[in-house]
Formats: C-alpha cells, sequence, structure tokens
C-alpha cells in the first residue's frame, strides 16, 4: 500500500514549533550548565522564544487557509490568540524569574513549562479538529497541572496540584468522550471540512439533519471538557483551590492563558463551525453563563484570601465572556476576543502585585496582610487598585470597555436581559473589590514588617506595563478593538 | 464661540493638578494645601471665562469642542455648555475652593485627599460638560471612586459602611443606565453614534421608551435621591468629611436632577411625559417626609441631609411640572440649594472643628461665645428655609408658581415641606446657638477665625445677591429650560424640532 | 430553542443511571458472598504475603520508580522506530527527516534525565 505523504506546510504551526524549540534548548542549556548563581540566561532565551513565536504569529495574520490535511487552520483569529498568549508568556517569564530567585526555585523547569504551556494554548487557538483540540488541550494541562504544583515545599501547592490534576483528568475524559459522541453522530471531528474529508456540519447535514440529539448531546460533553478550562460553573470547583495555592505568578498565568485558549476553541466550535446549529446549544450555553456569573460574583463576596477572590473573580469573568460567545455575531466575537486579551493583560498586572506583596514563600496573601497598604506601598497599592477597578468595570480602564463590548454585542442580539443580568453581578461583583479597597485604604496596618517586600525590576516592569495597558486600553481602545474585528473576519472565512 | 477652549481647560485642569500635588513630599501639609487652593482657584478663575463668553438668550450648547474619539464606535469627545449646565460648573468651580479652605484641618494623610479632591472636581465637571453618552457615562462612574474614597478614607466612624452603600446604591442604577444607554446605541436608525444631539432623534416606540427611561430614571432617582431610594445619603453626608459633605451635597446631588433635565426627558419625552403623575407624586413625598424626618433628627448632619432630601424633591417637582416658571425654578434651585446647603455644611464642620460631636443636644448657647457664627449661620438657615428676599425664597417661589399653574392642588403639600423647613431649621438653630449652656465646652468655643469667613464670605454675598436681583441667573438659564418644558409637554411632533434647533448655528 | 431535541438526552441520562443501578443492585441480590481467606487477602499478584506486606518486607526505594517511569518513556517512543523503519522505503527523505526531528527531542530528554541526575543510583 502506497502512503499518501501529506503536503507539509509548518507555518500554521510555526509559533508551536519556535516555543517547543525554544523549550527543548532552555531544558538542555539549564542541565548542561547546571546550578549557577545568576541564571539570567534562562529568562533570556525564554523571552526570545516567545518573541518568535510572535514573529511567526504575525507573519501568518491576514491568510486564512487551513494546513496539515485540514487539521489547523491559520487565520486572524488563531494569530491574534497567538499573540496575546505569548505576551502573556512574556510577562509570566519576566514575573516568574523574580519569583523563582525569591523563592530560590529551580528556574530552567519552570520557564519550560511556561513555553510548552503557551504552545498549547496556542495550538488550541488554531485547532480546526476535534483530535487536535484535544491534543492541545492535554498539553497545556499537563504544563499547568506541574506548575500549580511548583512549589515542592508547600503543601497546599502540591494539594491544589492534585485536585486540579485529578478534576482536569475527569474533564478532559469528558472533552473526549463528546468527541466521541460527535465521531458516532456525524462521522466527522473536523470543524471545517475540506478536500481531506467532510466537516461536522455538511456530515450533519448529509444525514438528513434530523436527529439532533446525539449531537447535542456530544456538544454538551465538549462544553463541560472545555467549561472546566475557562472555570465556568458548575466545573469551577478547582478554580480556588488551584488558584490558591499555585505560585502566584502562575496563577495570573493560568486565569489569563487557560482562559483565552479554552474560549478560543469555545468560539471556534460554537460560533463557527455549529454556528447553523446556534439554536440549539443556546439554552444550555445560556444556562451555564447565567450560572457562572451568578455564582463567581456571589461566592467571591465571602473570600478572605486575595487569591481565592481573584479565582472567584476570574469564574464571574468567563460568565462575561459568554455573554459575547452567545451573541455570536461579528460584535460577539471580536469583543470576547478582546475582552480575553485586556482581561489576561489586567489579571496578570493583579496576580504580579499579589506576588510582590506575598513576601517569602508567598504566604501573605489574606485580606489582613493589605491593610493600610496605600500608606505604605502608594504605588503598588494605586495599580492594585486600577487592576481591580479594571476588573470591576468602571470606567477610564479597559475592563469597561471590554464589558461594554459583550454587553453591547448581547444587546444587539436581542439578549438584553443576559447584559441586565451581567450588570447586576457586576454590582455585586463590585462590592469585592471595593472590599480591597477598604481594607488597603481605610484600614490601618497592624503589625510592621519584620522584612520590607521589595518589588524585583521585572516585576516591577510587569506591573508597570500591564498598568499602562489597562488604562491607555481604556481611553483609547480603538486600534485593539480594529485589530480584533479584522481578526474575526479572516476568522469567518476560514 | 471664543477660540479658547475655557470649558475643556477648565474641566482637565483639577485632573492635571493632581500631578503638581504629586510632586510635593507628603510630609509637607502646608504646601499641599496651598498647592491645592492654587489648582482650584485658578480653575474658578479660568471659568469666569465660560460665564463671561455665554452668549445669552439662546438654548443651543456653547464654548464646547468635539473631537472625534473611537469613531469605530462612532464616540466622540463632545462638550458643550447651556444654561442648565453653566450654573452647575460654576458651581463646581465656585465651592471647590471653599471646600479646599474647609478641609483646612485635615493633616492625615493630606496627598491622596488632595489629589481624590481633585480627581472629584474633574469627574463632576465632566459629567455637566458631556454631550456624548459614552463621555458622559465615563465621567459619571469617574465621580464616583473619589467620592467613595473621601468617605471611606477621612470620614468618622462608620465611614466604611457608608462609602460602601453610596458606592454600590449609585452603581447599580448606573449599570441599569448603562443597559438602556447601549440599548439606544443600538436603536439609532443611522450610522452607530452616542451623540446625544443625534441621539435625540430616534423614533422609539412607547413601550421601549418607557423601559429606558426607566434604566436612566433609576440612575439618576438615586442621585438625586428619591424617596424610596434615599437611604445611602443620610449615612453618607453624615460620615463624610466636611468638604466631602459640602461636594455630596453642592453637587453630587445635582447630578441626578441634571441628568433628569438634560438626559431622561428630552431622550424619552413620550415616556417621561406619561410618567409625570409618578414622578411627581415621588417628588411630593420627597418633600414632606424629608422635612418629617429632618425635625426628629439628633444628630446634625443628618438634619441637614435630610433637609436635601426635601429641598432636591422641590427641584424635581419644578422640572416635570412641566411649565417655565418650575424648570427654571427647578434649576435656580440646585444652584441655590448648592450654595445654602454646602454653606450649612461647612459652617457645622467649623462647629465640629471646635466640639467635635454631632449631637445636637451636646450644643446650647454656642451663640454667646460665637456670636458671628451664630449669625451666619442664622443667615444661611433663612437663606435655606426661603426666606423672601434670598435666594432660596426665588427658586421656591417659582417651583410653586410654576405648579399652581398646571396642576393646582399640588401646591398644597410642597407649601407644607416649606412651613416644615422652617420649623426643623430654626428649631436646630434654636437649639444649637441659644438656650441654656449645659456644657461648659459650650463657653470656650471660638468665633469664626480669618480663613472661615474668607470662606463663607463669597457664599453669603452670592446668597443675598441672587435673592435681591436673580435676573441674570434666570436669563441665562430660561431658554435652555424652556427647550425641556416643550419637549415635556408637546412632544409629539418635537424630537425632529429639537434637533433642528440643536443644530442650527 | 427546541425542546423536543433534549429528549433523547434525557432518554439518555435514565437510561444509563437504571442500567448502573439496576445492575448494581441485581449483582447484590444474586450472587453468592462466600468470604475465604484467600479472597480477603491483598492481591500480590499470585506471590504470598508475608509480614510487611510485600516480600522482603521493605518497601522499595522511591528511585525505582522514578527510573522505571524513564524506562517507561523511552521504550514506549521507540516503539515509534518500527513502523518507520517497515515503512522507511515509501517515506523516503520526509520519513528520515521526520524521525531524525523525533530522535532528537529524545535525545534533548535524555540528556536533561542525565545532567539532572536522574540515573544516578547510588547518592
Amino acid at each position: 500500500m502506497p502512503l499518501d505523504i501529506p503536503a507539509v506546510r509548518l507555518t500554521g504551526i510555526a509559533p508551536e514549533i519556535a516555543l517547543c524549540a525554544t523549550a527543548l534548548l532552555l531544558l538542555v542549556i539549564d542541565a548542561v550548565l547546571g546550578e549557577r548563581r545568576n541564571r539570567w540566561y534562562l529568562p533570556a532565551l525564554a523571552s526570545i522564544g516567545l518573541g518568535l513565536s510572535i514573529y511567526f504569529a504575525t507573519e501568518a495574520w491576514g491568510t486564512t487557509r487551513l494546513e496539515l490535511s485540514g487539521m489547523v487552520a491559520v487565520d486572524g483569529f488563531a494569530s491574534f490568540v497567538k499573540i496575546t498568549l505569548a505576551v502573556f508568556g512574556l510577562l509570566t517569564v519576566w514575573l516568574g524569574r523574580d519569583f523563582l530567585v525569591r523563592e530560590r526555585a529551580e528556574e530552567g523547569e519552570f520557564y519550560g513549562l511556561v513555553l510548552f504551556a503557551v504552545a498549547g494554548m496556542m495550538l488550541m487557538a488554531g485547532a480546526a479538529d476535534l483530535i487536535v483540540v484535544f491534543l492541545a488541550l492535554e498539553t497545556f494541562s499537563l504544563a499547568l497541572y506541574v506548575l500549580v504544583g511548583f512549589r515542592r515545599r508547600s503543601l497546599l501547592s502540591q494539594e491544589s496540584s492534585m485536585k486540579y490534576f485529578l478534576l482536569g483528568s475527569f474533564s478532559t475524559a469528558f472533552f473526549l468522550l463528546g468527541i466521541a459522541f460527535v465521531y458516532g453522530a456525524v462521522g466527522s471531528t473536523n470543524l471545517y471540512g475540506g478536500e481531506d474529508g467532510p466537516g461536522i456540519v455538511s456530515s450533519f447535514m448529509a444525514t438528513g439533519a434530523s436527529d439532533v440529539g446525539l449531537l447535542i448531546l456530544a456538544m454538551g460533553l465538549l462544553i463541560v471538557g472545555l467549561g472546566f478550562k475557562v472555570a465556568a460553573v458548575p466545573f469551577h470547583m478547582w478554580t480556588p483551590d488551584a488558584y490558591q495555592g499555585a505560585p502566584s505568578p502562575v496563577t495570573g498565568f493560568m486565569a489569563a492563558g487557560s482562559k483565552i485558549a479554552g474560549f478560543a476553541a469555545l468560539l471556534r466550535l460554537l460560533d463557527v463551525t455549529l454556528y447553523p446549529l446556534r439554536e440549539d446549544w443556546r439554552p444550555l450555553v445560556i444556562g451555564v453563563a447565567v450560572l457562572t456569573m451568578v455564582v463567581g460574583s456571589v461566592l467571591a463576596v465571602v473570600q478572605e484570601d486575595v487569591k481565592r477572590l481573584l479565582a472567584y473573580s476570574s469564574i464571574a469573568h468567563a460568565g462575561f465572556v459568554f455573554t459575547g460567545l452567545i451573541a455570536a455575531n461579528d460584535r460577539g466575537v471580536s469583543g470576547s476576543l478582546f475582552y480575553l486579551a485586556t482581561y489576561g493583560i489586567t489579571v496578570l498586572g493583579a496576580f504580579a502585585v499579589v506576588a510582590v506583596l506575598s513576601g517569602r514563600d508567598d504566604e501573605k496573601v489574606t485580606l489582613r496582610d493589605y491593610r493600610g497598604l496605600f500608606y505604605d506601598r502608594p504605588l503598588l497599592a494605586g495599580a492594585l487598585t486600577l487592576f481591580l477597578l479594571s476588573l470591576a468595570g468602571v470606567p477610564v480602564t479597559s475592563g469597561f470597555v471590554a464589558k461594554l463590548v459583550v454587553f453591547g454585542a448581547a444587546i444587539q442580539e436581542g439578549y438584553w436581559w443576559l447584559a441586565v443580568v451581567g450588570m447586576v453581578t457586576s454590582a455585586i461583583a463590585a462590592f469585592f473589590y471595593l472590599k480591597v479597597l477598604v481594607v488597603m485604604y481605610m484600614q490601618e496596618k497592624e503589625t510592621e514588617d519584620a522584612e520590607r517586600v521589595r518589588s524585583g525590576p521585572l516585576s516591577t516592569g510587569v506591573i508597570g506595563l500591564a498598568a499602562l495597558a489597562t488604562i491607555v486600553l481604556g481611553l483609547y481602545w480603538g486600534p485593539l478593538i480594529d485589530v480584533a474585528e479584522r481578526a474575526t473576519l479572516f476568522f469567518a472565512g476560514g | 464661540m471664543s477660540e479658547w477652549p475655557f470649558l475643556d481647560i477648565v474641566v482637565f485642569l483639577p485632573l492635571a493638578g493632581t500631578l503638581l500635588i504629586g510632586l510635593i513630599p507628603r510630609a509637607r501639609v502646608g504646601a499641599l494645601r496651598i498647592g491645592a487652593l492654587a489648582v482650584t482657584v485658578v480653575t474658578f478663575l479660568l471659568s469666569l471665562g465660560i460665564l463671561m463668553n455665554f452668549d445669552t438668550g439662546t438654548a443651543d450648547f456653547q464654548l464646547g469642542t468635539s473631537v472625534e474619539w473611537i469613531p469605530e464606535w462612532g464616540i466622540s469627545y463632545i462638550t458643550g455648555v447651556d444654561g442648565v449646565s453653566l450654573w452647575m460648573v460654576m458651581l463646581t468651580t465656585f465651592l471647590m475652593p471653599l471646600s479646599v479652605l474647609a478641609s483646612w484641618s485635615v493633616e492625615r494623610r493630606a496627598k491622596p485627599y488632595f489629589i481624590f479632591l481633585l480627581t472629584l472636581e474633574t469627574g463632576l465637571l465632566g459629567v455637566f460638560v458631556s454631550l456624548d453618552l459614552f463621555l458622559f457615562y465615563v465621567f459619571w462612574e469617574a465621580s464616583l471612586v473619589p467620592m467613595y474614597l473621601l468617605i471611606g478614607i477621612w470620614g468618622y466612624r462608620n465611614r466604611v459602611y457608608a462609602a460602601m452603600k453610596f458606592f454600590l446604591f449609585t452603581l447599580v442604577g448606573s449599570l441599569l443606565m448603562l443597559v438602556a444607554i447601549l440599548f439606544l446605541y443600538f436603536s439609532f436608525p443611522g450610522s452607530p453614534t452616542f451623540n446625544y444631539q443625534e441621539l435625540l432623534g430616534t423614533p422609539l416606540s412607547l413601550g421601549t421608551q418607557r423601559l429606558l427611561f426607566l434604566g436612566f430614571f433609576a440612575s439618576f432617582a438615586v442621585k438625586v435621591p428619591l424617596v424610596p431610594l434615599h437611604t445611602w445619603l443620610p449615612d453618607a453626608h453624615t460620615e463624610a468629611p466636611t468638604a466631602g459633605s459640602v461636594m455630596l451635597a453642592a453637587v453630587l446631588l445635582k447630578l441626578g436632577a441634571y441628568g433628569l433635565i438634560r438626559f431622561a426627558i428630552p431622550l424619552f419625552p413620550d415616556a417621561a411625559r406619561e410618567l409625570v403623575p409618578l414622578v411627581m407624586t415621588l417628588a411630593i413625598i420627597g418633600i414632606v417626609y424629608g422635612a418629617a424626618v429632618a425635625i426628629v433628627q439628633r444628630d446634625m448632619k443628618r438634619l441637614i441631609a435630610y433637609s436635601s432630601i426635601a429641598h432636591l424633591g422641590f427641584i424635581v417637582l419644578g422640572v416635570f411640572v412641566g411649565s417655565i416658571q418650575g424648570m427654571s425654578g427647578g434649576i435656580l434651585q440646585m444652584l441655590n440649594h448648592g450654595l445654602s446647603t454646602g454653606a450649612l455644611f461647612m459652617l457645622f464642620g467649623a462647629l465640629y472643628e471646635r466640639r467635635h460631636t454631632r449631637r445636637i443636644a451636646d450644643y446650647g448657647g454656642v451663640a454667646r461665645s460665637a456670636p458671628v457664627l451664630a449669625g451666619v449661620f442664622l443667615f444661611v438657615a433663612l437663606s435655606s428655609l426661603g426666606l423672601p428676599g434670598l435666594n432660596g425664597f426665588v427658586g421656591e417661589f417659582l417651583v410653586l408658581l410654576g405648579t399652581f399653574f398646571r396642576y393646582r392642588w399640588w401646591v398644597v403639600p410642597a407649601a407644607f415641606g416649606i412651613i416644615l423647613a422652617a420649623i426643623y431649621l430654626l428649631w436646630a438653630y434654636k437649639r444649637v446657638f441659644h438656650g441654656p449652656i449645659t456644657n461648659d465646652a459650650n463657653l470656650r468655643i471660638p468665633d469664626l477665625r480669618p480663613r472661615e469667613m474668607v470662606m463663607l464670605a463669597p457664599i453669603l454675598v452670592l446668597i443675598a445677591f441672587i435673592g435681591v436681583y436673580p435676573k441674570p441667573f434666570l436669563d441665562r438659564i430660561e431658554p435652555s429650560a424652556q427647550k425641556v418644558v416643550d419637549q415635556l409637554r408637546d412632544s409629539s411632533a418635537l424630537p425632529e424640532a429639537a434637533v433642528g434647533d440643536a443644530d442650527a448655528p | 430553542m427546541s425542546l423536543p431535541a433534549y429528549l433523547p438526552v434525557l432518554f439518555l441520562v435514565i437510561l444509563s443511571t437504571l442500567f448502573a443501578a439496576g445492575s448494581m443492585f441485581v449483582a447484590s441480590k444474586l450472587s453468592p458472598a462466600k468470604w475465604t481467606a484467600a479472597k480477603v487477602e491483598p492481591y500480590e499478584c499470585g506471590i504470598e504475603p508475608q509480614e510487611g506486606g510485600v516480600p522482603g518486607g521493605e518497601r522499595f526505594p522511591v528511585k525505582f520508580y522514578l527510573l522505571a517511569m524513564l524506562f517507561i518513556i523511552f521504550d514506549i517512543e521507540t516503539v515509534f522506530l518500527y513502523p518507520w523503519a517497515v515503512a522507511y522505503d515509501e517515506l523516503k527523505v520526509f520519513g528520515l527527516i521526520e524521525m531524525l526531528v523525533f530522535v532528537a527531542i529524545l535525545v534533548a530528554a535524555y540528556v536533561y534525565v542525565w545532567r539532572k541526575g536522574a540515573l544516578e543510583w547510588a547518592e
């Protein structure tokens, strides 16, 4: 039997390849050079790898095609998400550098795992076949499981890593089952279909489009699997524990990265492939969205640990992004992209502040530790205030614009009541962001610290960049939203 | 039109001033005060430029700029003043230096205090001059945060609770308004825009209008506040530091009434007209309820706070009654209430600094040791309760007159409110400044200091001036007031006409 | 929104629940339960258990597991070499390059493992 060697064009996954190669190189260099006092070359190399992947991703901008036998889509949407992810990766690496030096932890593995995770997330954005989505999901999940448990000597970190791993595998199994059901229902797992074989929807139409039940069941399972990654209720149980136990830079990265990766796959699956069946999946997703917004906002109110609080806030934010996804129009998709990008930067900034303040062993993360912070460290407190206000959606920050565009999309599509639910939950959410402000501004510090926390140069840079982005995108977001809109343009045609 | 963009400079000057304050080391409290005073005084002087360049006798928006901001979404930076907003801008710039003077005793954390105060000024001014709904919303929310921090950090014992309540009440209202704004934005038939003057002509069914009106109304009614939504106000007023109370009472409450006049009525005239009875009922309830509750207060700041609810009821009554007298009176009353209640809070703030208690029962016979303070207080109280010859009388009389023309019998409860105002203010005056001295500390209360006199004198002059000669004020208010009245009364054919007016050169 | 479309889902949920619960119930009723000493002993792959659980009565050094895992990983990955060897004629240069990349990755992993000391048995 002669083998048919497929035409291999690697441009579609060039960013991922760049990252994986850099990560391997990094691990080898770290292993060969061994223990040195200052391993500055490792974050530098990681940054170069991420920079390369940005370059490759921009190269692909503006094209629309399927590659690798229809397995990977190369379009503006994928490029947008990949560039955003690379930026998240850069911020995480820089932040991680200061953190690892402070904690005297292994450095090489950290950067390597971050790069692998980013690569997996990127693949998620470009995946045009459910099998590739699964592959990507596993790649970045495995890296994240390890990263969450990266503080090896901390029981909390190990516990959360274990929980995340167990629940994560569980959800992945659901996802796999969903793929099997899709295949069973229509005989294809491809999101688009083309010369290499029919796609999910075209196969479905070919069967006479009568039995939508099995496909809906499959969709439900897929949503369970991806909903887990984006921390949607009722698949959110792991979020607070994992966020709390993970090292703070990793928490920020998880919040920013897995959210955009999970939503990238959801957007492509629901808003493009299953768009013709939107009336069938909408009730399901609306239920999830409302639950997510309500539960995330309400449960956050009683949290005393800043990382747990931000975890619940991240759940609520997943709900807000869902409103854009449900709208399923151009504004909804571009709005979701904009939302995820700006949310990621803001939340990374917030966790950067948390990482700096948590001090040695990453322990000072309760609200008590933030008392009177403004009078002690006005700039750090000011930056955190900005991030929290952005998360709350107060104007002049990027978070406000992001909320505006996703809710706007929902209203445009006639789901104004969903926007009202979003607004009401935003108001509830404002309460707990304000709670942090109360602690920082309106309470007095209890004891003087034996050791004054120091913000390393890289952390300071990350916080500064994130703050700048939060405020600039809150005042003048035209260019970014324009890019996001063009990303969806290519996307629809892909 | 002047070439100098006075308006925009005035709006952003305080914000720029925060940079100046930011450069001063935090230990140098004196320099911080002087800096804040200088910034606010310069802002006020520049705002006189707005007043001088204002063209009396037209209802159009003036002195503004229009620059595209986010053209993709039809968002622009559009500003301008008319007869309604002119006086609100003037009131804000006028009271702000006085508030800085009233904050002279703030020693603790003075630097962030003045920074937040100046940021607040920019936020408030921005709300009054924005003619783009998006811009308006941005300023509306942005003014919330500094006020929240002012109350929460420098307030009294229950400050955190009060600040939180203030923020959340307002936020819920504003978010509903945001949904309404977005809905309106998508309903606009032309190319998408947030431009207020273009949106005026949006054709909407009555049902939609009603919903959207309620969305806006939710936000403004909380801010005014109308009665069922007022509970944040006594707490916030009572717990805020003096300057915070002054700005809250004098300017922040006006945001609600201003929003009703500027946005809720012109954008949804049919719905507004239909809901007039509801709003008027709420206003009347506010007048009587606010006054009645004020009588029984034991805390002086709470008393003034409840008196604000009553006064704001008057303003809303005037605005919705649908006659030119009512509307002009309501707008003038917005200015008057800002002056007299602002002054009351300043006076009581001065008294509080001397005695550190808010309980009326702790005072008594203060007039003996501080006669000037007592005299000024009486003067302001008389203005507040509407003594003829002082400013309060003009506004309240016009509102009552306007109400009488349109709804004869509604005047009765409103007038009853005035009588109650006389009771609670004069009674409080008597209990604080006269009567037997129960506490020896009241004998040693120093009289007004020069700084405090400087701070109060301009207000007293204005109170008397408006009372005797309100014409320059009313002249500028009336054209704009007339326009809104027309929209409220005869709205079937009006949206197009209104747009035509606004576009006329 | 078409609710009837969700009916099969509902049926499936009900059926699977019934089936799972039913089989457990039936099994517990029908199966004869006779416990003998041999049945309750821990299962040790046919080796007779001794005091302390395992032969020798001691715990394996944890390094054993690490080494075993590394062995399995490399072992499994080498399995990919066989199909490549079989299909080498058809795959030609493309296959060679692919396999070189694959082996290079393995080598990187090997170097990493080696340098990190995972292969050292003695302390």
